[in-house]
């Protein structure tokens, strides 16, 4: 296909500003995501092993005990079932000053700290916040809107030679050409997977905000008051002031089996409620759960005194909204199909992160001045940062691993010790990349990198006992699989250490990776 | 390019918006049974919105032509609400 060569140079100005602005911030959301797909035995993995296996009698009396204590709850309470997320039911609902407050058949007074682990959710936190507190979102979301940009951008550029150099993986002395091609080949085989990062990443990060934007412009201002509909499977139901007890947990939950089975879903898993007017003749159960064959899961809502069926949106038989909303989440968190999705998800989620890294090395190659050794300070400027914001937050990840299991081991709060170790790593690897030469930063971060990662499952190993060797008897493929795979990782990270040291011997003189750059 | 590239933010977010709305108001059944993949549609039209804006030669002719789309598809589409000739 040809293209004039002036939107070819717009394209290619508008993909190098956009990988510019945004790059750094994608190469942590998508190092971080990567792990994040993992989020459910990282929770088991950051919390010590006790075998806790809680009943639906738990989780009715948490619901009974809750529902007693705490007035506000009443109106509106969440619940997940034991065994989703965490082995132990949680109950989650607003006080009187719209706070959420988490209570667990340990915890029946509340508190607004929520049960399990605090690593996963910092992980997830990094993926898409940074770290950053509520705007951190808003940011996620114009960065996914940058990311697009970007994609449509890049893929015409390379329009051109798209077919023809598919499969090019050229290395040798051009080491541009071989970045290039590295660059372009993740790119083009992994489009799919990040279309739809970008588009759902944007519409999770600035669904509210995207909202609120829209409703005056298209929906004639009757947009809030239609979106419930469009979100939720129960209906809105007023309250009949009459009181009425509940009907026991234990139905409910072989009631939207029952519903879901009729429906077609053979294998229907309640993950989590919403209960509604507790106590009241118009009491309203909706029970979420995941079928293992459908794209996304699925939602059954009914009264919660009589079981009488009010509203389903189940795979195969939902309205577009919510077929879309099931979809959305399920693409964007890879919880579908089998087992080899996640560690898909994991692997095109490292590819994205080497797109970024690859991008930023890219746009210093083709700024080098190859005649002498002096460099440009911008080029120079942005070898550090790619070392110590990308190098760095690999290693503040694996010290937040660290820390997870090592600081509750010596009696200390693992909450705000991950953080610190997270954070505080993070900003002395970017401190010590900006001042020192890029290809020492780059060799010793990654060195670090390696270290740090090796620790992961030496800590886990000391601090629980449960070696990897361990758990793989046992049968525990997940701990199994992060130990392992942190190994796995910090071997890559000392192979790329390696390589760093190779180019500053072999490579290059004229360049910003010099081993004495100017 | 910023001039072409600002038309593709600002009024490219109306034209994708007035497109979204207009699609989802005048399919077939209540406007309120694609809100959620209008939401989602609306974010890669915006993007190809700020991608086509630079394929203008001018800044001048993309916030043009942009601006016009984007109010002459608004313009319909609330001729068409308050007349009450779609819901």
């Amino acid at each position: 296909m040809k293209l004039k060569p002036a939107t070819l140079r717009t394209f290619t100005t508008l993909h190098s500003w956009m990988g510019l602005i945004a790059g750094f911030a994608l190469f942590v959301a998508f190092y971080a995501g990567a792990i994040t797909v993992f989020h459910q035995p990282l929770q088991q993995w950051a919390t010590p092993h006790a075998a806790a296996t809680a009943t639906l009698d738990d989780a009715q009396h948490l619901l009974d005990s809750v529902l007693a204590q705490h007035p506000e709850a009443r109106e509106h309470v969440g619940m997940t079932f034991p065994g989703y997320e965490l082995a132990e039911p949680t109950a989650y609902w607003q006080d009187s000053h719209r706070t959420w407050l988490f209570a667990t058949p340990d915890n029946l007074a509340g508190s607004p700290t929520p049960p399990g682990a605090s690593l996963p959710e910092l992980i997830n936190e990094l993926h898409y916040t940074l770290g950053i507190p509520i705007a951190g979102t808003w940011l996620m979301g114009l960065v996914s809107l940058l990311y697009g940009i970007a994609l449509v951008s890049g893929f015409v550029i390379h329009l051109p030679r798209l077919l023809k150099d598919l499969f090019a993986l050229r290395p040798g002395r051009n080491l541009k050409r071989f970045w290039q091609d590295a660059h372009n080949v993740i790119g083009v085989l992994s489009l799919p997977f990040h279309i739809v990062f970008a588009v759902t990443g944007a519409l999770l990060c600035l669904l509210f905000v995207l909202m609120m934007a829209l409703n005056p412009l298209i929906y004639d201002g009757k947009l809030m008051a239609a979106s419930a509909a469009a979100m939720d499977t129960a209906p809105i139901v007023q309250k009949a002031d009459i009181a009425k007890p509940l009907s026991p947990l234990a139905s409910w939950h072989a009631r939207s089996i029952e519903v879901a089975h009729g429906k077609g879903i053979a294998n229907f898993v309640p993950g989590y409620l919403k209960l509604a007017h507790a106590g009241d003749a118009h009491a309203v159960v909706e029970i979420t759960g995941t079928s293992p064959r459908g794209l996304g899961g699925g939602a059954v809502a009914f009264d919660a005194t009589s079981g009488a069926v009010l509203a389903t949106q189940l795979p195969g038989a939902r309205d577009a909204n919510h077929a879309t909303l099931a979809a959305v989440y399920a693409l964007h968190f890879g919880d579908y199909g089998n087992v080899a999705v996640p560690w898909l998800y994991f692997l095109l989620g490292l590819g994205g992160a080497f797109l970024f890294y690859s991008g930023n090395l890219l746009w210093i190659e083709s700024r080098r001045k190859r005649r002498q050794a002096e460099q440009g300070r911008s080029s120079l400027i942005m070898a550090r940062a790619t070392v110590g914001i990308c190098i760095g937050v690999c290693v503040a990840i694996s010290a937040a691993f660290v820390a997870a299991q090592l600081l509750p081991w010596l009696d200390w709060n693992a909450s705000t010790g991950e953080r610190w170790a997270c954070f505080g790593s993070w900003a002395l690897c970017a401190l010590w990349a900006s001042w020192r030469a890029p290809l020492r930063a780059a060799q010793e971060l990654l060195g670090l990198a390696a270290i740090v990662t090796a620790l992961v499952p030496l800590a886990h190993g000391l601090a629980t006992g449960w070696w990897f060797w361990r758990s793989a008897a046992a049968g525990q493929g997940g701990l199994f699989a992060i130990d392992v795979g942190a190994l796995a990782l910090a071997i890559g990270f000392a192979s790329l250490a390696r390589a760093a040291t190779r180019r500053g011997r072999a490579g290059e003189a004229n360049s910003v990776w010099a081993v004495e750059p100017r | 390019m910023w001039a072409r590239l600002s038309a593709g933010v600002l009024p490219g977010f109306f034209l994708a918006a007035t497109l979204i709305g207009l699609v989802s108001w005048l399919l077939p059944g209540p406007w309120e049974s694609t809100v959620v993949p209008g939401l989602l549609a609306f974010f890669p039209l915006w993007i190809g919105a700020i991608c086509a804006a630079c394929r203008f030669t001018s800044g001048k002719q993309a916030w043009g032509w942009l601006s016009v789309l984007a109010l002459l598809g608004l313009g319909l589409l609330w001729l068409l609400q308050t007349s009450g000739w779609i819901r």
